[in-house]
This record gives structure tokens, sequence and C-alpha cells, in this order.
């Protein structure tokens, strides 16, 4: 960069320290102070008593936390297939030649990401209620009735449901961030791989995949630190019900210190669930390095 | 290799942020202290604070009060809420009388709908900022009495210019073990247990038993209509509006006092269990109530009787004033009755019971304690808010009830629905208590969900009333 239009250092450190004190004091202050909080019985008063490791040790103990843990990991699971598997399919599609109009999938593909997770709640609640919903009243128009049912009270169904939504917001998410790698990717060597009788399918697998592995990568390590956070939606759907079929994690977590007004222990939680976000996207990044390491062999 | 260990970090340090920022109240208010500094005088004694006087109350100008200043309330008496709801509008009534009459003190109002109101109120307390004046719902007071977090009432309540016409009753949520009270029961007494049925369909008097409404519920399912509409999607509902009843039927009322006490009542105990089993056995295995019924909320449930797809509906007194004004000019609103909840028929105490009360009262922060002028002026408040003029104007408006005794009313302005339910509620009735007006929120949070499950079948009477008993043991 020419000197001329180098802004100072200084001019350069007052533009940077705003988001990094922003960053500071809503990310790692508020992570301090749970940590803290988390070694003392705190009932949501003035009073706090220290109590050492008793929180975590309770935490450990806690089935209800580890149930909500298991679903989260759930979540992870069916929105990496979801949500990027999807994304990469319509990605391949709207490349093809055969689509018209593309401009259009793309905003409306994108479209659901836009609308508010608690939107997004109320409109799937929708979908599923038990007398005007729309699955059960399709199930009627086909003649099907005997397979209505309460869909949100199915406790062996209800973490799927409350997923679906999920997977239908964030898909366009990942389709532009999908599309944006495509697009980097050299046409010639498309049209060679045309000419040598490549068909789509061969050419998704081993032209397409391999070159936007990085990005996939990227958009794998989005989505479980998004799914491991879930909250809004699901706590319209269902709060965590019936019982705690459909609890997650930071749910929880904010029923413990807000309902129960538990903060020393709902602190605690907050730190699980950190220490448990950050084993599962770093066990994921070693897999998924140990795998791409194979397949360079 | 650093570069990726610090990226993994930051992505789960923002992953992280959502529960974590909430952790940190104390840390962002901590500025915020909004109570006078306190002064070298001590506490008043009660009989020589302003509020005590024989003068006081909303309607009259200047009554004597020292304290000129900022004075902080917060409550859930929306305006929004206040339509049709004679408490909220009474509330909302008091507060601007109260206004008008002490043009000297500001009353800085937070005004948030109640579920807002208790995750807010909630922070506040954690973070020891509670505004001055506040509403203190009756499971916290044993809890935050004991961090200092209220003042303690008794002796001003005594000296109160409305001692005597207070119904004393409806001060046993605010009592700690100790026998101190902390607030002044706010609001209008109502019910959290009543059935509204069509009479069309029921006939004149509900069923007393069970057994009967079973075998009233065959014919009209066969109609395609739900007989009972229920909803519990909040999770609350199955306790404050069905357990909490159905189970003093077979507890007795003694066992919860016991439970409060802690005088050796547990949820294990065999009665509850059984309470616990029929009602497992009731939504689980009869057809009686909406199949949706732990999908939906009471304000959906609600909703079914309105539209006729219900011919009866269980929630408390705020559904009653919705479904009131909903169905006026209909002619199930001339066909409406109400009715207590019909006995089991294993249950041995008492039948025709409902749990009533005052599940609010208007608390004071003991920092205010600090300037005399400024307790008396708050307690002047607390007094008017719950005082006979707010009585008055709930019962010549509405047909309801208080903390104080209710004038005469003249029944002549009401229609038949509003006398109706006032007798049922004050008159007719017998009364057991709110489950969850006492106790602890930690003990009902863990028992409301293990409810939802129990109703669906997935999870045993038993282990219900164990995990209850385990959450009870470990915050009460």
């Amino acid at each position: 960069m020419p000197n001329a239009i180098k802004p100072k250092k200084s001019v350069l450190f007052a533009y940077l320290i705003i988001p990094v004190v922003i960053f500071v004091f809503a990310v790692f202050v508020p992570l301090v102070t749970a940590l803290v909080y988390s070694f003392f019985q705190w009932k949501g008063g003035p009073v706090k008593t220290f109590n050492g490791l008793t929180n975590y040790i309770t935490l450990f103990k806690d089935s209800t936390f580890w149930l909500s843990f298991r679903h989260n990991i759930f979540l992870v699971l069916v929105c990496i297939i979801g949500q990027i598997g999807i994304a990469f399919i319509f990605v391949l599609m709207i490349n093809s030649k055969l689509v018209k109009l593309k401009g259009i999938h793309r905003t409306f593909g994108f479209f659901p990401s836009t609308v508010a997770a608690v939107s997004i709640g109320f409109i799937w609640k929708m979908i599923y209620d038990y007398n005007r919903g729309l699955i059960n009243w399709f199930l009627d128009k086909i003649g099907r009735s005997d397979l209505q049912q309460v869909w949100l009270n199915n406790e062996s169904l209800v973490m799927l449901l409350v997923a679906i939504p999920l997977v239908w917001q964030w898909i366009g998410y990942y389709m532009v961030i999908l599309l944006s790698a495509i697009s980097s990717i050299d046409q010639e060597i498309f049209e060679v791989a045309e000419l040598d009788g490549a068909n789509a399918v061969q050419r998704a697998i081993y032209i397409v995949f391999p070159l936007v592995k990085n990005t996939i990568l990227v958009c794998i390590t989005l989505c479980i630190a998004g799914n491991m956070k879930a909250f809004d939606n699901i706590y319209v759907m269902t709060s965590g019900g019936p019982g705690n079929a459909s609890m997650v994690m930071a749910m929880y977590g904010y029923q413990v210190s807000f309902s129960q007004q538990n903060m020393g222990y709902g602190s605690a939680i907050s730190v699980g669930i950190f220490v448990l976000s950050l084993l599962v996207i770093g066990g994921s990044q070693w897999l998924i390095g140990l795998m791409t390491k194979k397949s360079d062999v | 290799m650093k570069k990726k260990v610090l990226s993994i970090f930051l992505t789960v340090a923002m992953a992280a942020t959502l529960l974590t920022a909430c952790g940190d109240k104390e840390a962002n208010n901590g500025g915020n202290e909004s109570t006078p500094a306190p002064t070298t005088d001590s506490t008043p004694a009660p009989d020589n604070n302003g509020g005590g006087e024989e003068n006081n109350g909303g309607g009259e100008e200047s009554n004597g009060l020292a304290y000129a200043g900022t004075l902080e309330l917060m409550h859930f008496s929306t305006s929004e809420e206040s339509q049709g709801n004679g408490g909220s509008d009474g509330f909302r009534t008091m507060i601007a009388n109260w206004k008008t009459a002490n043009p000297g003190i500001t009353l800085e109002e937070n005004v948030l709908a109640n579920d807002d109101y208790k995750t807010q109120i909630a922070t506040l307390a954690a973070a020891n900022d509670l505004p001055d004046v506040f509403l203190l719902q009756g499971m916290n007071t044993i809890a935050w009495a004991d961090q200092g977090l209220i003042l303690d009432m008794t002796d001003y309540i005594a000296a109160s210019p409305y001692a005597s016409d207070y119904n004393n009753s409806y001060f046993a949520p605010f009592t700690t073990p100790d026998g101190k009270i902390y607030a002044l029961p706010a609001l209008t007494g109502g019910t959290c247990t009543v059935i509204m049925y069509d009479k069309t369909v029921w006939g004149d008097e509900f069923p007393s038993t069970w057994e009967e409404v079973e075998a009233k519920a065959a014919d009209i399912i066969a109609e395609g209509k739900t007989p009972i509409a229920f909803g519990n999607s909040g999770q609350w509902q199955a306790n404050s509006c069905f357990i909490s009843t159905l189970a003093d039927r077979y507890t007795g009322p003694d066992w919860y006092m016991s439970m409060i006490a802690k005088g050796g009542a547990k949820f294990t105990d065999p009665e509850f269990v059984a309470a616990l089993a029929e009602t497992q056995r009731l939504f689980n295995q009869t057809e009686i109530f909406n199949k949706d019924f732990n999908a939906v909320s009471n304000e959906d449930a609600r909703e079914y009787y309105i539209d006729g797809s219900a011919t009866a509906f269980i929630g408390g007194n705020w559904d009653v004033s919705y479904v009131q004004a909903s169905l006026e000019g209909t002619d199930l609103y001339n066909n409406t009755g109400f009715a207590v909840l019909p006995q089991s028929a294993d249950a041995t105490h008492q039948r025709g019971s409902q749990n009533i009360g005052l599940g609010y009262g208007v608390a004071i922060n003991p920092a205010v304690a600090n300037d005399p002028d400024k307790l008396a002026a708050a307690l002047d408040l607390a007094y008017y808010l719950t005082g006979p003029d707010f009585s008055g104007f709930v019962a010549e408006n509405y047909a309801l009830g208080g903390l104080t005794a209710a004038p005469d009313v003249d029944w002549s302005k009401f229609d038949q629905w509003t006398i109706d339910f006032y007798n049922w509620s004050y008159v007719d009735t017998e009364t057991c208590e709110i489950y969850d007006s006492y106790l602890d929120g930690a003990i009902w949070s863990v028992l409301n969900a293990d409810l939802q499950a129990m109703m669906n079948g997935s999870m045993s009477p038993e282990d219900v009333a164990a995990n209850a008993q385990a959450a009870y043991e470990a915050n009460y």
C-alpha cells in the first residue's frame, strides 16, 4: 500500500479498539465472571457462599444436563446432514445449466435465515398443531387420519421435529457460503470433466467436493457452534417439553438460572456448555483433520 | 496451528456468550444503585411513620408525606392486561390516584407483562438491585427474606390504618416460618382452578365425581366434541390449575401446611402419590381431555371452549375474565356454569374445594428504610394499593374481592355471569392453598416438567414424587 493512503498506526489502533472492547466486555468478562460465580452457591440474591466444586459435582451427576447435551449432539448431527448436506445438493442443482432464474432461487433459499428464530418457532408450531396444523390437515386430506397425532407431544419424535425448522431455516445460509466457494472453481475443470464423460454425480464427488472441502469444514464448525447454543425456536415450540424430552443445554441453563433462581449452578452449567462445545468442536476438527490426511495419501 | 486453536476458542466463546452474559448482572448494575444514601437515623419505629397516619390514602390532596423525590414501583398490571381484568384495572387506578394525591413524589413505574416481570425481578434480586416497591411472588418469600432482599413488614402491617379490615388468611404465602410477614397481599383474590362448563351439555350441575364425568364424556366424544379442554404446554398449569386442588382432596390441608413448615410431610407420602396416579389416569387413560393438552397453552385450550369444540374448560380466574369478554352476547355466555373439580373415588378429604388466594404481595426494598421519609411514602403507597379503596373499586366494578373486606356491593348492575362467579369464588366453595404460592421455584420447576411427562404416561407417579422430594430437600 502506498504510504500516502496508509493510515497511521494510531488511527488503525483506534478503529480496532472499538470491536475489541465490545468483544471483551460482551464475551470475556461474562465468561470469566461466570467461571467465578460457578464456585459459589448463589440463589439469586446478594448472598453468595463459596462452595468449591460442589456445583461441578452436581453438574457431573445431573441427568437432565447430560440428557440436554445428548439432545444438542443430536441437533448437531441432524443439522450437519440436513443443513450442509441439503445445501450442497441445492448448490449443485442451482449451478446446473438446466436451472433458470438462479438469482430467484438464491434469494428465496436464503430468505428463511433472515427471519427471527422465534417467528420460525411460531410458524412451525402452527404447522405441527393437532387441530389446525398443516401436517394433520394433509394426513386427513389423503385419507390417513389414523396417522394424525399431537406431534410436539411425541417424546420420541420431538427432537427431530424441533430440528426440522432449524434445518429449513439455515439451508440458505450454507447455500450462499458454498455457492461462493463453487463459483471460484475454474469452469474449465468442469468442461474437461464433461468431455471426459463424467456425469453430474461423479463431478460432484470427484471435483466439486474436494475443491470446496475447506469451505465445508468451515460450515461444519459454524453448524456445531450454532447448534450447541440452540435455544429460541425450541423455547417457543416446546419449552423443552414434554417433560425434558426436548431440553437443550442453553435452555436448561436459563431455566436453572431464572426459573429456579439458582445463579451459581446456572453459571456452572454455562461453563459446562463452554467446555463441552470446545471439546466437540475441537474433536470434530481433529476427526476431520485425520480424515482429510488419509484421503490426501 | 496456533491460529486454528485461537479460531476455535473464539467461535466457542461466541457460542457461549448467550448464557454467560446472563450471569453478569451484578457487574453491569453495580454502579446503578438507586436507593438513597443511608442517613444517620435508624429505621423508624412503626408507630411514628407517616404511613400509619389516619389521613393517608390517595383520594385526598396532600396527605402529609414529608418525602419529596422519586419512588420506584415495579409491577405487571400493563394497560393491555387491565382490559377486562379487574385486579389490574384496580391496581392501575389506585396508582393513578396515589400519584395525583402525592404530587411531590415522582413515582417511577416499571411495568412489564407477567412472564417478563418474573424474569426481570429475579435478575434484579440476583443483582441486589430491586426497586423500592415491587410485587413479591409468594414462593420467593422465604428465600428472599433469608437474603435480606425484602423488608420485614410485620409491625408495619399491624400498624396499618386498615389492619382490622385485612383478611388475615391471605398473608400466609408472605409469612416466614418464624411468623414474620414480608408483603401486603395485592390484586384480587382469584381461584386458580375452576371448571367452566356448558349447562346445555352437562346439565345445571356439573358432575361431582370423576366417574360421572367419564360416563357423560362418552356421549360427548360420540358427538365429536372434547369433554374438557385443558392446556399444559407451559408446564405450570397442571400444577396450579389441577394438582394443587386435586391433591388437597387426597392429602387434606394439614399435609401441605406440614410441607410449608417442614413438619415431616413428604412428596413421596402415599396420599400425594395417589393424587399423582389419579392425575395420570385421568389424562392418560381416559378420553376426558383434549388429546393435545400437553402441546397447547391455557390460552389455546380456552379457545376450544369458546369456539364450542370443547364443552368445558379447566383454568384460573384469569381465563374466566377472558372467556367472559369473548362470549358476551352469545348463548354460551348465558349457559356457562362454574364448578369445582369433581371428587375422585379414592380421595378421602373435603370435596368442593378450590385453590384461591393472592399470589403476589406489595413488598418493599429494605434499603428504603434508610430514609424514614421515603419509607413512610413507600408504606403509604403499599397500604393504599391494597386497602379499602382498591377493594371498593374492584367490588363495585368487577364483583371481585381483595385483601380488605369488600363493601356491600350493589348487585343490580351485574349480570348473572359475574354474580355466579362471585358466589362461586367467595361464598359457595371451600378453599385450599395454591401450591406454588409457597415453597421454592426450584421445586416447582422440577415437579412441573415431570408432571408433563407423567401425564403422557412416560414417567411413573412414584418417580415424579421422588424427584420432587429430592428438589424439596435440596432447595427448601
